[in-house]
């Protein structure tokens, strides 16, 4: 079990990793591509992308919360 | 599950300082503070009791230092108001401005009456994560204790704001998720425990991100500043400064978590107002 941990929590915060940086990287690419079509309303989309990044980036950190419950086990 | 979760590693991570269990090893790896300087420094003497204090509390003591800092700066500007203002009041009245117009577009005519809140928060967080970057000051927002305390702060700042805008009745029907059709009627044992759960949900991920995202920043330095150390050791006795990098990021990174904790915040508050300004 112990050994099993030791591989899968790296492995569960690169997958964590990965996943977060082609959500983030979606939704910025969308968000500056908006504001090359529509600059003058680049403060309303620039707000709307933060917040999007912020729920995204929460799925990301409650892996690493995972882990930090899990490396007591260690 | 997840509230158990937190209460989980809330406990796990308490005795920070006193016992140091494998799951301080992120606290192991950041920089020493003026508490761990004092308390190595008084360890053995007559102040060892205040330096365990310290160290055990450091966290409180830097989020108590901070709010005193805020406080002075706050106080001081707001003394002597007059018309054409000095240079303290010209810069709190700056700061407050940007802040309510930034609120503005979130919350509309409702922003001014949040403001003092949300302000507030913004500015205290906005330092705590600033403070981490100063050489000898540790961030307190790097530990979930913090962290989760303001984000438990923002939890009931949002229940009171609902019960008091919307009434009792229609904040229970808008936790239920607004059932207007049958449907949503025959839904609503389906719907209500959802909605209480990302409810519930929110603090968590508030405070997690805070915390993971300058705790995360704290180790990079950390860990940057000791490879600059190791690095060029054995031929020079200084070490090169490969921190600067990560601290200029740092400065960026700090308001950008301290925005989007506000923001978040501002968000939830627009949730529970009356409909015209969702």
């Amino acid at each position: 079990m112990t050994d099993l941990l030791r591989i899968g929590l790296p492995m569960m915060v690169g997958g964590a990793a990965v996943g977060g940086a082609i959500g983030i990287g979606i939704a910025v690419k969308a968000a500056m591509e908006a504001i090359g079509r529509q600059p003058e309303a680049s403060s309303k989309i620039q707000m709307a992308m933060v917040i999007g990044c912020a729920f995204i980036e929460a799925l990301t950190l409650y892996t690493m919360l995972i882990v930090f419950v899990l490396e007591g086990k260690l | 599950m997840q509230i158990l979760l937190l209460l989980a590693f809330l406990n796990a991570a308490q005795p920070a300082g006193e016992v140091p269990g494998p799951s301080d090893a992120a606290a192991l790896t950041e920089l020493p503070d003026l508490t761990e300087v004092f308390s190595a420094w008084a360890s053995g003497g007559s102040w060892a009791g205040a330096g365990e204090f310290a160290q055990a509390w450091s966290g409180n003591l830097y989020a108590l230092g901070t709010a005193l800092l805020l406080f002075v700066l706050g106080a001081a500007a707001a003394s002597r108001r007059e018309m054409v203002p000095g240079r303290l009041q010209n810069a709190a009245e700056l700061v407050v401005e940007k802040i309510l117009e930034f609120l503005t577009d979130v919350l509309g005519s409702h922003a001014e009456e949040h403001l003092p809140f949300l302000g507030t928060l913004f500015l205290y967080i906005l330092f705590m994560n600033l403070s981490g970057l100063v050489p000898l000051l540790k961030a307190p927002t790097s530990m979930l204790e913090t962290t989760a305390s303001l984000a438990l702060v923002v939890l009931v700042y949002v229940q009171v704001t609902g019960i008091r805008s919307l009434g009792l009745p229609r904040y229970l029907h808008h936790l239920a998720g607004s059932p207007r059709t049958v449907t949503d009627w025959v839904l609503l044992p389906l719907m209500l425990p959802t909605h209480l759960v990302s409810e519930l949900a929110r603090p968590l991920s508030l405070a997690v991100r805070l915390f993971g995202n300058i705790m995360g920043e704290d180790v990079m330095i950390s860990v940057f500043t000791g490879l600059g150390v190791v690095a060029v050791a054995a031929w020079l006795p200084v070490g090169l400064p490969l921190a600067l990098p990560m601290i200029l990021l740092g400065l960026l990174l700090s308001t950008v978590q301290a925005l989007v904790f506000t923001l978040l915040s501002s968000v939830y508050i627009a949730q529970v107002l009356p409909s015209e300004h969702r």
